[in-house]
């Protein structure tokens, strides 16, 4: 998740509007909104700042690259499909995947 | 029961006039995150009339109560008294199995989902109401369930995504 949801999702939680969250923190709301939409990215230190006026702490930490990018080429494939194939893929594959996790009929000899 | 079919269970709440915004897993595949789905989750909108719509789909759907040491499930009453007394409803159709969730975790129901869900063509003539997938990343952050969390790093990455091809 990235800095516009994030501070979407934490005006949500909080239950408060861009204008609550402006008079809190001090930056016009107009520039929240920008935000939120991506039209403006907030620099680290102004994101930290909004979401803890939100009272919510930004964690981060540091994680291992997979090098190999597996997520990143799977979800770049979803992406190329209309969302009716995605959906359609997904369930075959689960499909396959309940018949895999299935218990084993039992057979008689 | 039939082939499971999901797309016929939500062509049927269509057909019905349901309006009911499709969650869970199958909504954030829809999005574009690689992940597997068996069933459709739904949530619907809680008014008389369309808990009447909702009791007549579920009825043309065989519905029952799922349970795991009967296949075929449990039969009991589809209607708007009886649909009223819980929140969450999982149940086995015709069509394979269905999740009636009313107010999903961290959201405030149907009213809350719409606001950010986008009709979407999910097969052959049928369109529906499909969570954002900031939406369904929310409610499993909220559920905390063990395979709910499992997911969430892979749904992030898939929001990422979507937002680093929109910029």
């Amino acid at each position: 998740m990235v800095s516009g949801d994030l501070l979407v999702e934490a005006r949500r939680r909080a239950g408060i509007s861009q204008a609550e969250l402006g008079r809190r923190s001090g930056v016009p709301p107009s520039l929240i909104g920008r935000y939120e939409r991506y039209e403006v990215i907030p620099s680290l230190e102004r994101l930290r700042s909004l979401l803890r006026a939100a009272g919510y702490e930004l964690s981060i930490r540091l994680a291992n690259v997979d090098p190999s990018n597996h997520d990143q080429v799977l979800i770049e494939r979803e992406l190329r499909l209309t969302p009716a194939e995605r959906l359609r893929r997904g369930l075959m594959a689960g499909r396959q995947f309940g018949a895999l996790t299935a218990r084993p009929r039992r057979v008689r000899a | 029961m039939s082939e499971p079919d999901p797309l016929k269970i939500l062509g049927a709440l269509e057909r019905h006039r349901v309006r009911f915004v499709l969650i869970g897993a199958a909504a954030a595949r829809i999005a574009g995150a690689p992940v597997v789905t068996e069933d459709v989750d739904v949530t619907p909108a809680t008014d008389k009339a369309n808990l009447e719509r909702l009791a007549a789909a579920l009825k043309q759907l065989r519905a029952r109560l799922r349970s795991p040491s009967d296949r075929s499930g449990v039969p009991f009453p589809l209607d708007v008294d009886m649909l009223r007394t819980a929140d969450l409803w999982t149940l086995t159709t015709s069509a394979g199995d269905l999740d009636i969730c009313f107010t999903p975790s961290g959201t405030r129901g149907y009213r809350d989902l719409r606001r950010e869900a986008l009709r979407t063509r999910v097969g052959p003539g049928i369109s529906v109401s499909v969570a954002s997938l900031r939406d369904v990343i929310r409610s499993k952050e909220a559920a905390g369930r063990d395979k709910d969390l499992a997911q969430l790093p892979l749904l992030r990455r898939t929001l990422e995504q979507i937002r680093e091809r929109k910029t």
